[in-house]
């Protein structure tokens, strides 16, 4: 798995699962948390068979976040123009919960894969969500129509008190995404990363691919935006779009590309120390080869490799 | 927020079967087979030292890092491809291949549960048994990999019984957990949380060998099966027919008697060519279960029936502890799932305790003196299957759990043996 999937995969799970028993009330109450703080709560009752409660949790805005009744802008419209009648909005949302949903399922199309895909879209729920900004701008973009936004820095929150930043022009849109990681070491990893991914893009093969920068200061597009939003210890990558890249069927893969940056390089980060601890491994086992064959005969069969430890031997 | 405002993540890495979601939840997410398909091949390249070479290894190197599948995904695509090889990377409950683990769990975090690592504290699971340089080792993979904020290893009997207290309602952690999963079985009998180490007995039949049982017996008869997936049909019709009898003999009587009503009936398709087989389920719906009470019909090494291993285990405890042990027997794992199981050991158990109680009295001479009868419940409850995650998941959820954790800051300070002993605590249900 190199890219992380949009449709979340539990929930996936579990509605794929419940349409598959549509005669049946079924009880289940599952309590769910994704990276960057997205909160999850499915809920159907043995007593109504008919409807599911599904709630997203986002993660805490930032300061400079705009939002319009604790959503993203154009979120509630997204939510009503991908699911329609199959689902209600219910005012308020659940306690702790920024938006929720009651799923009809005596409104579900007839069509069992329609059926399947509507149900991905519903795990896909996140990237609606969060997206709506992102994809209003892009959709702008691609119909070359000014956005409304146009030339103003405009904040995309992605993970909690965080969020990285748009600029809209005619003809194409900057996305400049801070990166920051917690952990000294996963910051030297992931910088090393992105100036890999720069140099990839930059290679033969993908120029028909956004362009791509990574800096470790902030790239002069950021000029405005809020001083904590300049301090990113990784560094900030930023791509250009033009119209070209966002075509109808790529545009819900950039958003979500885009919008779980952070998540998909931090997962990377992961990968490689894993994979370095396995080489490392490899290379405590041989060294130890090569003790054990210079040991004089009569010691060779007297201690084993016990309590090694890949850190601190190597 | 902080990572304890969230629930902590729960997995229980089991030989056959892991079982993996969040605290506070009912069930876990996602139950998977523990196994992971590899590409081998980077490693068979020579070493050489032109340029050419070590770029070649180099990407092979970078893809390498991501090239492999894990669970279902990996049984289906070494069934299609010979590029992949299994590797189980935990035998008889104890981890043997750390680098499997590691990838194992890598999938677990980032592609099944999708949850950020460093958000969440976490509650894994060891089996009885394992040594305490397992645990630094899991610990060591869990902060520098992970970076997780803070880290449980939790003995899986004793999740187990929590999880058999919280269905009956009781706060109080004393009582024998018989847990047969896939790989091993083990009686562990437990006081006040703590596991009594060396009355630990472990039994060498467990899941698997039921399904080997199954494999042999069907194969033995002919039965039209494809010899590829011959080993997941026995695991299905197991899982699917079969039962424990109260008396075998009686039992074949039965099926001789009533075929139509004994025989099963199992069908499907050949993974490979599409084409339909039937076969037919007979005499193992009750002996593959039967192989844990009379254990030489298969294998000479090891003859001890199971409720005489449990007994004998009881009777190896502090004797001040043995009254509350028979009390409370409970059941743990997939192979426990058997219908009547628990009927069969309660009845077995109890014959033999009345029989030693009577043999001791009439030895005494104590006919005259009451003696208050030996009280043998054998517990099971809906959720066997996952009692250890379901137990995880009840511990998890509460305060001392917090406090209980090694912390990121605590690994940091003084490293990797702080992961050793992990404190036993209570939680307030
Ligand atoms: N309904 C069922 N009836 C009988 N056996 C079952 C049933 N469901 C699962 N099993 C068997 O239980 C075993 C898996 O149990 P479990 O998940 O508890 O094991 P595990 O935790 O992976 O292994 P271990 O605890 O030994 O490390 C498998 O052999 C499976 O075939
Ligand atoms: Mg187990």
């Amino acid at each position: 798995m190199i890219l992380l999937p949009a449709p979340t995969r539990v929930l996936q799970q579990i509605l794929l699962h419940r349409i598959r028993y549509l005669d049946r009330a079924i009880e289940l109450d599952y309590q769910l948390v994704e990276f960057d703080d997205v909160r999850y709560h499915i809920q159907a009752s043995s007593s109504d068979a008919t409807s599911m409660i599904l709630s997203i949790g986002l993660p805490a805005p930032p300061p400079e976040a705009v939002l319009s009744g604790g959503l993203p802008f154009g979120a509630i419209e997204a939510v009503k123009s991908v699911f329609g009648p199959v689902v209600q909005i219910v005012d308020p949302p659940e306690h702790n919960f920024q938006l929720t949903l009651k799923l009809d399922l005596s409104k579900l199309p007839p069509d069992e894969d329609e059926r399947a895909e509507l149900m991905i879209q519903f795990a896909c729920l996140r990237a609606i969500v969060l997206g709506a900004p992102l994809r209003d701008v892009l959709k702008h973009l691609a119909a070359k129509v000014v956005s409304p936004e146009a030339d103003r820095l405009m904040p995309i929150i992605h993970r909690p008190r965080e969020s990285f930043f748009v600029i809209p022009q005619p003809d194409k849109v900057t996305v400049v995404i801070p990166i920051r990681f917690k952990d000294s070491n996963d910051s030297v990893l992931a910088t090393s990363f992105l100036q890999e991914f720069m140099e990839a893009r930059r290679a033969g093969g993908l120029s028909t691919a956004p362009s791509c920068q990574w800096s470790p200061h902030p790239p002069v597009e950021l000029k405005g935006a809020p001083a904590h939003a300049l301090d990113a210890n990784s560094g900030f990558v930023s791509f250009v779009l033009l119209p070209k890249h966002v075509e109808s069927e790529k545009l819900d893969n950039i958003v979500w590309s885009l919008c779980t940056f952070h998540a998909y390089v931090s997962y990377h980060v992961k990968c490689s120390k894993g994979f370095m601890h396995t080489r490392m491994r490899r290379r405590v086992e041989t060294l130890i080869q090569a003790l054990n064959r210079a040991k004089p005969e009569e010691e060779k069969d007297g201690k084993s490799t016990q309590g090694r430890s890949i850190l601190r031997l190597v | 927020m902080d990572a304890t405002a969230r629930p902590a993540v729960v997995i229980d890495n089991g030989t056959g079967y892991t079982k993996m979601g969040f605290a506070g939840n009912v069930e876990p997410c996602f139950i998977v087979p523990t196994v992971v398909a590899v590409n081998e091949s980077f490693l068979g390249q020579p070493k050489g030292q032109s340029k050419a070479n070590w770029a070649a290894q180099h990407s092979a190197g970078v893809m390498a890092d991501l090239d492999f599948f894990v669970g279902e995904e990996a049984l289906s695509q070494s069934q299609s491809s010979s590029t992949y090889t299994l590797s189980y990377p935990i035998r008889q409950g104890q981890v043997e291949n750390w680098d499997t683990m590691e990838r194992f769990w890598q999938q677990c975090i980032f592609n099944y549960l999708r949850c950020d690592p460093e958000d969440h504290y976490f509650l894994l699971t060891e089996s009885p048994l394992t040594s305490p340089e397992s645990r630094e080792y899991m610990g060591e993979i869990m902060f520098e990999t992970f970076n997780v904020p803070g880290l449980y290893i939790a003995v899986q009997a004793v999740l187990a019984l929590a999880a058999g207290y919280t269905a009956a309602s009781q706060c109080e952690m004393t009582g024998v957990v018989l847990d047969a999963g896939d790989g091993v079985t083990h009686v562990v009998p437990v006081a006040d949380g703590y596991v009594m180490g060396s009355c630990i007995k472990s039994i060498p039949i467990a899941g698997r060998d039921l399904t080997l049982f199954v494999q042999q017996l069907m194969r033995e008869r002919g039965e039209n099966i494809p010899s590829d997936d011959s080993f997941d049909i026995a695991r299905r019709v197991k899982e699917a027919y079969c039962y424990t009898c109260a008396d075998i003999v009686k039992e074949f009587g039965k099926h001789d008697k009533e075929p139509s009503k004994y025989i099963k009936q199992w069908s499907g398709f050949h993974t490979k060519t599409g084409s339909p087989y039937v076969c037919e389920v007979g005499y193992e719906r009750f002996l593959a279960p039967e192989i844990f009470f009379s254990p030489e019909m298969y294998s000479s090494d090891f003859t001890t029936p199971l409720p005489d291993v449990v007994d004998s285990c009881i009777q190896s405890a502090p004797i001040d502890t043995r009254r509350a042990l028979y009390k409370n027997i409970v059941l743990s794992g997939g192979s426990t799932m058997f219908k009547d199981f628990q009927r069969r050991l309660q009845r077995d158990l109890k014959k033999k305790v009345d029989a030693r109680v009577q043999a001791s009295i009439s030895r005494h001479r104590l006919e005259n003196i009451q003696v208050q009868a030996v009280d043998v419940n054998v517990v099971s409850h809906p959720i066997q299957r996952f009692a250890v995650w379901f137990g995880g998941s009840v511990l998890a959820s509460t305060q001392e759990y917090y406090k209980a954790c090694h912390t990121k800051a605590e690994y940091d300070e003084y490293g990797p043996s702080i992961c050793r002993t992990n404190p036993v605590f209570k939680g307030t249900f």
